[in-house]
């Protein structure tokens, strides 16, 4: 019983681990996409739609991680061609994302009605997948040239193209690299996790994996432990009594991670944090870079 | 291509005729210019003469309309500064491209063509450690360039030109960011380091005495003009500024005695924390006295910044009092201070001494706006503030087409004069100059100076806070260095000179 509590938890950890991954590897390179929710959301419901129709869960993974690609070109292209606010337009994102996918999966309503993709003692095979990934992103930042060209973007573009790097193609290649991996982080939700289509159904994770970038301070191997605290916390608030009998009713556990989102957000506002902290914030985030 | 087998003597750097056109003004005209293998060749203009027009064509960033650049007898033609690298050609930037959060070595690699895809930090490491023993440097490669201090960087910066077998290095404003210790060490390096093979191109705005004693050659540009060609040990103080400025400079303000009056502030046991939340300023004690200027010596970060926050009411004391005519104003906001007569002149000329995108008429009004001459019950007087601006601009010879244009637009020293303007105007009892003539060419920085020495004859007490030693020494009549938090000591005028003054500044008492 501990054992299922604890694999369970695991699993869901793995969408965030997944999706925080995707959000700083965006945000080394100084890009913000703060529509993270809105891209998973796009790819489980394509991921969904397209695994059902063709019966492949290989083509499902692939539709969705195809969307998230144009969809972090997309956002490539408004904030780092036209230098527009990535904020406003990660949140277009979300809005979009939203509504759309409310629109194409209503008919989908429904269980996936496949067989499961096996397990290995409970544990879903992208839990493994999501641990090597992490260990690869963190060796690429800080162990090869493209990982240094990564941050130097994200840390000051304008040093970065005196010293001979193509600033505009670097950031390309992080935000559909991003794009892509947050669409796969919304079909291992829809496919794996819980393989059943419903309105608004990555209810926030999107955004709880974005907090989870701030509060990992950019680092892959802090995010890890971070989206397991989170993966845990959420479990609990589904099944409190398992662990926790009798403390706190289950609606209370439920709004935890929500909680602790807001509230590492609000931290990480503070210019407390930022004089604190400052130097493990890229400091281009956010910042649309224009040659001079 | 890297440059192979030079010798001393060898011209290796060659601009003919150079000339470059931007709409409305010839920025180079016909510039000839040359260096040789082993040699320091300065070049030296006020703002606005041409100089970074002529580094960017050097370093490729911008193509001339017209003339020739020959790199080892071979005409070249740089579309990027990858071409000019190629050519080995380097440059050191004046504000530092380099990227604070990353360690020395990954900041010398980034884009290095060699550094391949996965980084050999160790093999790398090894060569650039024996760049550091051929050159005489000494620098962690490990450590973040944030925690480097100024010269430190500068190194770092010296030593990606030389990773990347740069042979001429263009220098902008070498010294501008250093203190005087660390000035003289970056320039006996420099000395060192040119050798027999290095060829070294500063440009410099200011610092005349760095020109003359690092370089064997010097350029004088202005308005696009080479003015003159000079041996340095052919060159004075006095002539290079003359072919600079285009007149007679008088280097040594005399400092006038106007007799000192009543104390007019007052600080006791001040303390103060910075941004960082450390404490910055550990209880000073000292008073200004009417018709004086009390100078605050250090080098920049030791406290001197938060002192004029305290002062200016934009940062709270932590500690101790500011009394002004024996009234206690240490809790007094920054509009109760101005009201006092005391008026501050902040270093950061665009953040906090103006409003970039307002117009030159809107910034003047920020200083009158509590008058009850200028706004009566909450409404402009534009007529009022518009002919005071139209005053100020022609009193103070601000470079500006009308007063209607925004203050971003205005160059650094001709923003500087109009906030000089706005304050001086009010008549404060009490002047704050911190920096005030940071970045300012020859010219503009004696006109900022002359305008202190009025303000001081006209009997108001000023505080100057400065980094520039001369600048100190020649207008205060008192002296206090700072080091890290605290006065190092207060001297008068006459016993303040160069050795005494810089030791302090470096924490000797």
């Amino acid at each position: 019983m501990m054992w299922e509590f604890f694999a369970r938890s695991l699993n869901a950890s793995t969408i965030f681990t997944f999706a925080a991954l995707s959000e700083l590897i965006g945000q080394r390179s100084g890009v913000l996409n703060v529509g993270i929710e809105g891209v998973m959301l796009f790819g489980a419901t394509l991921g969904f739609i397209v695994a059902q129709s063709t019966g492949s869960y290989l083509l499902g993974f692939l539709a969705a991680i195809v969307i998230g690609g144009v969809i972090g070109l997309l956002h490539g292209f408004f904030s780092i061609t036209l230098g527009g606010n990535q904020v406003v337009n990660g949140m277009g994102i979300w809005i979009l994302g939203f509504g759309l996918t409310a629109y194409i999966g209503y008919p989908y309503t429904g269980p996936l009605g496949m067989k499961r993709i096996p397990d290995i003692m409970g544990l879903s095979p992208f839990f493994f997948v999501g641990i090597a990934l992490i260990i690869i992103t963190w060796l690429v930042l800080s162990k090869t040239s493209l990982g240094l060209r990564i941050r130097s973007v994200g840390e000051n573009p304008s040093v970065a193209e005196v010293s001979g790097i193509n600033v505009t193609k670097t950031r390309y290649l992080s935000v559909i690299t991003s794009g892509m991996l947050m669409g796969f982080a919304g079909a291992i939700y829809s496919l794996d996790y819980n393989p059943v289509w419903n309105y608004n159904f990555i209810m926030g994770w999107g955004f709880i994996a974005l907090a989870l970038v701030f509060f990992s301070m950019w680092n892959p191997l802090i995010l890890l432990g971070g989206s397991m605290l989170f993966g845990t916390l959420w479990q609990l608030s589904l099944n409190p009594e398992l662990v926790l009998p009798g403390v706190l009713s289950r609606y209370i556990w439920r709004t935890v991670p929500f909680v602790i989102t807001i509230g590492v957000l609000m931290l990480m506002s503070t210019k407390w944090f930022s004089t604190k902290w400052g130097a493990a914030k890229p400091e281009a985030l956010g910042q649309p870079y224009e040659k001079e | 291509m890297i440059l192979k087998d030079i010798k001393r003597g060898d011209t290796v750097l060659e601009a003919r005729g150079i000339t470059k056109r931007f709409p409305g003004v010839v920025a180079n005209d016909h510039i000839d210019f040359g260096i040789k293998a082993g040699e320091i060749h300065a070049i030296l203009g006020e703002n606005g003469a041409g100089k970074t027009t002529l580094m960017k064509i050097l370093f490729g960033l911008v193509q001339p309309d017209e003339g020739e650049i020959y790199v080892h007898g071979e005409k070249v033609n740089f579309r990027s500064p990858l071409d000019a690298i190629h050519f080995g050609i380097g440059m050191v930037h004046q504000n530092r491209k380099l990227i604070p959060a990353h360690t020395v070595i990954e900041n010398i690699i980034l884009g290095h063509p060699k550094s391949g895809n996965i980084l050999n930090l160790k093999r790398t490491g090894e060569e650039i450690t024996e760049l550091c023993d051929k050159y005489g440097f000494n620098i962690d490669l490990k450590a973040k360039v944030w925690q480097l201090s100024e010269g430190e960087k500068q190194v770092v910066e010296i030593l990606k030109a030389l990773y990347r077998g740069a042979k001429i290095l263009i220098l902008d404003e070498p010294t501008s960011a250093l203190a005087p210790p660390e000035t003289k060490k970056l320039l006996a390096s420099i000395k060192i380091m040119t050798g027999d093979e290095l060829a070294i191109i500063p440009f410099i705005t200011h610092k005349l005495p760095i020109v003359l004693t690092v370089s064997e050659r010097v350029t004088v540009l202005r308005r696009g003009k080479v003015t003159a060609r000079l041996k340095t040990a052919d060159a004075t103080e006095s002539n290079l500024a003359k072919e600079m400025v285009g007149r007679e400079v008088i280097f040594r303000l005399e400092r006038v005695e106007v007799g000192k009056g009543k104390p007019i502030l007052q600080v006791e046991n001040l303390s103060a924390l910075n941004d960082k939340r450390v404490l910055a300023l550990k209880g000073v004690s000292f008073s200004v006295h009417e018709g004086e200027i009390f100078g605050i010596a250090g080098v920049s970060g030791n406290g001197q910044q938060v002192l004029a926050e305290v002062l200016a009411g934009l940062r709270k004391a932590v500690g101790g009092k500011v009394l002004t005519d024996g009234i206690n104003i240490t809790h007094y906001t920054s509009l109760e201070r101005w009201q006092k007569g005391i008026g501050y002149i902040p270093s950061e000329r665009i953040d906090v001494g103006s409003i970039g995108d307002f117009s030159l008429v809107d910034n003047v009004f920020m200083n009158y706006y509590f008058d009850d001459e200028f706004s009566k019950w909450g409404i402009i007087d534009s007529k009022k503030i518009r002919k005071l601006t139209k005053e100020i601009i022609s009193e103070y010879a601000v470079a500006a087409p009308s007063s209607d244009i925004t203050a971003k637009s205005l160059s650094g020293g001709n923003l500087q004069k109009l906030i000089l303007a706005r304050v001086l105007s009010r008549k404060p009892r009490l002047i704050i100059a911190n920096l005030p003539t940071q970045g300012l060419d020859v010219g503009a920085t004696e006109f900022v100076q002359n305008k202190l020495m009025e303000a001081k004859k006209e009997r108001a007490g000023i505080l100057l806070i400065s980094e520039d030693l001369d600048e100190i020494l020649s207008l205060s009549d008192r002296v206090a260095p700072i080091y890290e938090g605290e006065f190092m000591g207060i001297l008068p005028g006459e016993q303040a000179t160069r050795e005494n003054v810089g030791a302090m500044m470096a924490g000797l008492k």
